[in-house]
């Protein structure tokens, strides 16, 4: 405690010049692994955008609107796909919204700690069962026995099976994004409903679910969002053909934006009759990219509102 | 630091296992034929039709495993249409192909400077296949055009294409039972020598149909490529109707009922014999084009041609692949053929 | 006069609160939702089953064999180990590529960026990444690694090789690692990281010392749950040029060649053998998905053993 004792400077706070640099460097190597995400995504939309609108000047804007989509004769009517594409993610949703809340409020209200340690793990299985074991299923299990039982006018091919074995896909992850919004629900809250004697029905269905309505709402929408890009449970379960008539009936088979791409592309570069068949490829992948862009966008909204009220 | 050494570790040992696994190669090591260019290597490119495929692939892999193990082959079936391009566009070194090559795929390959040796290697048939508890036994091309031709959209019951079927000399008389049609797409090559075998396109343009529309099919039947399916959907209604490759329609056996052709001589159903003979209407030639630079200057290609064209390829890899074998002329003509390119 | 008092078990409260009268609705709707929780299970057991039931011919008869054998034109000779050890491969590519670059750039965007709006749009824009349907990745892959790279990825091959499909899986997978490592970093609590500058670390020795070994398990779990993800991954294959016919690849290529040549996944397999006709065909495709299964299954194990491994509690 004298005079001499050394004056706390800027200096001597800062640390060496070695770690100072060490930190810099470290810095700069993490940011420019996070530069890369954007240019990733960069990346997707030159690809897709500079084809796309080159075969938009390629063909002839009235074949957009055509009696179904006949890429190979210049037929591109987009509703085609885009009803396709609608029919299955309403039904997967259909099948994955009851259960998959009906899950996740099961294992985040009801059960036991034991219990839940069990049956999360396995509806996280079912989570990493690949898509194309499930189009096998959707076409030799779930259609001659469940639908066309159903239904006899169901041809071999239909969205409905096709449509359930998405909605298969989509359980976990709706049940895990329900249930995740659930359980962060505060005890306090619950608690206090349990304090006044509510039963725990009551508890969940007018205490915790409106409090996680917009995580719930979150879920779906994400479910929604990879309903709509499933590809090879269409591909192998609803027919995925080069070539589809627009049909608005589900007992019927057909075409999605997803199963048109990997159609187009399961082929080659180009093929005869029309150069503009493979090119459309782009367009539907943009398109695909652009729908799928604004249910993420939408979803993230909801999943903010949640975050700001606790 | 253990955390990161761990896992480094860990991903180390994954990578340098699956490279070691991938390296040291998969399956059969064995079969080293007597006369065997074992030391032959190379790699041959073969893709096209998904008809001709399992033709190229089993004679593939007897070349593989008899005479050059260490020649890598690969095949791919993405349609014969398809397949064009890739082998115009100097990408493949043997196209198969279920039908011969159009005109726009030869200026395609000209315009390329893709020169190419047209090789016959099978005769194969198209099935059309009903429902076993179907009452009708024969068609004629007339009655096909009236239940699959480009006029017939629409029709939802079998009679509705009797009156179709008088107009263009068939027989009808057909049931009045639902119509669903299972078939090849429009990117299959089996889907063009369809139309092409039953004569669609001369009897649409006479009946004033646009030329654009006249070489097809009606555009509301179940297309697939997946010749499974087509079968399978046979099995789906007791009226159902379709068309297959012979080979695929020989393997499902008693879930189909083969409907008998006539082309003008009565009807014949379709067998192995019928469609050697050509009595078969419905029959075609299954041909493999070779680029003839490459057959020139890669040997590979070169001795897998010769095993193909040997009777180790056109009788046993065809005949064990379902299909039907070219009788000895047409056998001593893609002979020639091949010899004449390679001079 | 003794009040006895009835022993107040839950039973008892329960009642009392209740009135005696049976709690139908409340009853129902637990019911209804045991039965939403067993009919997902049931499915998955369903499908298992059937599977295992098409693939027991083939199994029992081949076993090791039928992992083995390359894929055939054969029905009795066709095996998965070109598509096994095919999947392998490009499951090592992610895991050298994307998961490093990932947990990087999670680590940047979670612990280094300010909350400015251009940030804040950068996580957005890679959550919607994660949201982006496998195919579109595909199409990427073709356009990037196929076609414009091609004298890197694949000169022989025309651009179709493992190195194309190993960095579109890496791409594809990329944002799923970020966000998940992202979360497990959120989780930390700050008294760990103020404890670590309370002794005047800089900001990457806090990193490493305190937050990640935290962040670990989390890290890990995603990091393999991508993985499996990856394993399981065919549409972008298809589109990248995974051979689904037949191919051989001849013996004694150096790892160049290998990364360079043709290749194919276990998942393209089963797609292409799906189409086969015949019921051999289907009991291999039954065999090759029950292998798939299995490789996912212990996959999955391993992030859960790892998990709990490193778990530590705070």
């Amino acid at each position: 405690m004298g005079v001499g004792a050394p004056r706390v400077s800027l200096e001597i706070m800062r640390g060496s010049a070695t770690r100072r640099r060490k930190e810099l460097i470290v810095r700069a190597v993490f940011a420019s692994a996070a530069a890369l995400g954007l240019i990733i995504s960069l990346g997707i939309v030159l690809a897709l955008a500079g084809e796309a609108v080159l075969w938009l000047t390629r063909i002839d804007l009235g074949s957009l609107w055509a009696q179904g989509w006949f890429p190979r004769s210049d037929e591109f009517d987009l509703l085609t796909l885009f009803a396709g594409t609608m029919m299955i993610a309403v039904i997967a949703m259909a099948v994955a919204t009851p259960l998959g809340l009906g899950a996740a409020t099961y294992l985040s209200e009801y059960a036991s700690p034991r219990t839940r340690r069990i049956l999360k793990p396995a509806i996280e299985t079912l989570a990493g069962i690949p898509s194309v074991v499930l189009g096998y299923f959707a076409l030799t299990v779930i259609n001659p026995t469940i639908v066309q039982k159903l239904f006899s006018s169901a041809g071999t091919f239909n969205f409905l099976s096709a449509g359930i074995a998405v909605g298969i896909l989509t359980i976990p992850l709706v049940a895990t994004v329900t249930e995740d919004a659930l359980h962060s629900v505060p005890a306090a809250l619950r608690e206090a409903a349990y304090g006044i004697g509510a039963r725990r029905r009551t508890v969940t269905t007018k205490v915790v679910f409106p409090a996680a309505v917009s995580g719930v709402v979150a879920s779906l929408i994400l479910g929604f969002a990879r309903a709509v890009g499933e590809t090879m449970v269409v591909a192998i379960a609803a027919g995925a053909t080069g070539t589809a008539l627009r049909t608005f009936n589900p007992l019927e088979g057909g075409q999605t934006m997803t199963g048109a791409i990997s159609s187009l592309a399961i082929g080659s570069d180009q093929v005869r009759g029309s150069g503009n068949a493979f090119l459309s490829l782009y367009f539907v992948g943009l398109l695909l990219f652009a729908v799928t862009f604004a249910l993420n966008v939408v979803s993230e909204r909801f999943v903010r509102r949640v975050r700001r009220m606790y | 630091m253990g955390k990161r050494g761990k896992w480094l570790a860990v991903v180390a040992a994954a990578l340098s296992l699956s490279l070691l696994a991938a390296a040291c190669g998969g399956g059969d090591d064995g079969g080293t034929g007597d006369t065997g260019s074992v030391d032959l290597t190379g790699t041959i490119t073969i893709s096209g039709s998904s008809t001709v495929q399992p033709i190229s692939s089993l004679v593939a892999e007897l070349f593989n495993q008899d005479v050059a193990p260490n020649v890598s082959i690969s095949v791919d079936g993405p349609g014969t249409g398809d397949g064009f391009v890739l082998f115009c566009g100097g990408e493949t070194d043997i196209q198969d192909a279920s039908r011969p090559i159009e005109q726009e795929e030869i200026d395609a390959c000209a315009q390329a400077g893709v020169e190419y040796v047209e090789l016959e290697i099978a005769f194969d048939g198209i099935t059309v296949m009903t429902n076993p508890a179907n009452s009708v036994e024969c068609l004629n091309p007339g009655d096909l055009y009236a239940l699959f031709g480009p006029e017939s959209q629409g029709f939802a019951s079998w009679s509705d294409a009797n009156q179709l079927a008088s107009e263009v000399g068939g027989t009808g008389n057909f049931p009045d039972a639902p119509l669903e049609i299972t078939a090849p797409g429009e990117e299959s090559g089996t889907f063009d020598a369809f139309i092409e075998l039953a004569g669609f396109e001369d009897t649409a343009l006479g009946r004033g149909v646009p030329e654009d529309q006249a070489a097809a099919l009606r555009k509301d039947y179940q297309p697939s490529p997946d010749d499974n399916v087509i079968i399978s959907a046979m099995e789906g209604s007791p009226s159902a109707l379709g068309f297959v490759g012979f080979a695929y329609a020989q393997e499902a056996g008693d879930q189909v009922k083969e409907l008998q052709v006539d082309g003008g001589n009565g009807c014949v159903a379709p067998s192995v014999d019928t469609i050697a003979d050509g009595s078969y209407p419905l029959s075609r030639s299954l041909y493999i084009y070779v680029n003839t630079a490459k057959l020139a200057e890669n040997t590979s290609v070169k001795a897998f041609v010769d095993y193909y064209l040997s009777d180790d390829g056109l009788v046993t890899g065809v005949t064990e692949s379902g299909y039907v074998q070219l009788p000895a002329d047409r056998v001593d003509a893609t002979r020639a053929a091949r010899d004449g390119a390679a001079a | 006069m003794a009040i006895v008092a009835p022993q107040a078990t839950r039973s008892t409260v329960e009642a009392a609160l209740r009135g005696r009268r049976a709690d139908v609705r409340g009853r129902l709707l637990e019911s209804m939702l045991v039965l939403a929780l067993l009919a997902s299970l049931a499915i998955l057991v369903a499908l298992l089953f059937t599977t295992m039931v098409t693939a027991w011919p083939v199994l029992s008869s081949r076993g090791w064999d039928f992992i083995r054998s390359d894929t055939s034109s054969i029905e009795s000779r066709a095996g998965v180990w070109q598509g096994l050890t095919g999947s392998f491969i490009l499951v090592a590519f992610v895991a050298v590529i994307a998961i490093p670059i990932g947990v990087a750039a999670a680590i940047y965007l979670q612990e280094y960026a300010r909350d400015t709006r251009l940030n804040r749009a950068l996580i957005a824009n890679v959550r919607n990444l994660a949201g982006v349907p496998s195919i579109v990745y595909g199409i990427l892959g073709l356009v990037v690694f196929v076609q414009a790279l091609r004298s890197l990825t694949g000169p022989d091959t025309y651009g179709k090789s493992f190195i194309s499909g190993g960095l579109t899986l890496s791409v594809l997978v990329m944002p799923i690692v970020i966000l998940v490592t992202m979360e497990a970093l959120r989780a930390v609590p700050s008294s760990i990281r103020e404890a670590a500058y309370g002794v005047g670390a800089t900001r990457w020795e806090v990193i490493r010392s305190h937050v990640l070994p935290y962040a670990a398990p989390g890290i890990f779990t995603g990091a393999i749950l991508s993985l499996a993800r990856a394993f399981g991954e065919t549409a972008p294959l298809l589109l990248v040029g995974a051979v689904t016919g037949y191919f051989s690849t001849g013996t004694g290529r150096g790892p160049v060649e290998v990364l360079q040549g043709k290749y194919t996944a276990l998942p393209t397999q089963i797609f292409a053998w799906a189409k086969l006709p015949g019921q051999e065909w289907r009991q291999n495709t039954a065999a090759a998905i029950v292998v798939l299964l299995a490789a996912i299954l212990i996959v999955n194990l391993l992030a859960i053993l790892l998990r709990n491994r490193y778990e530590r509690k705070w």
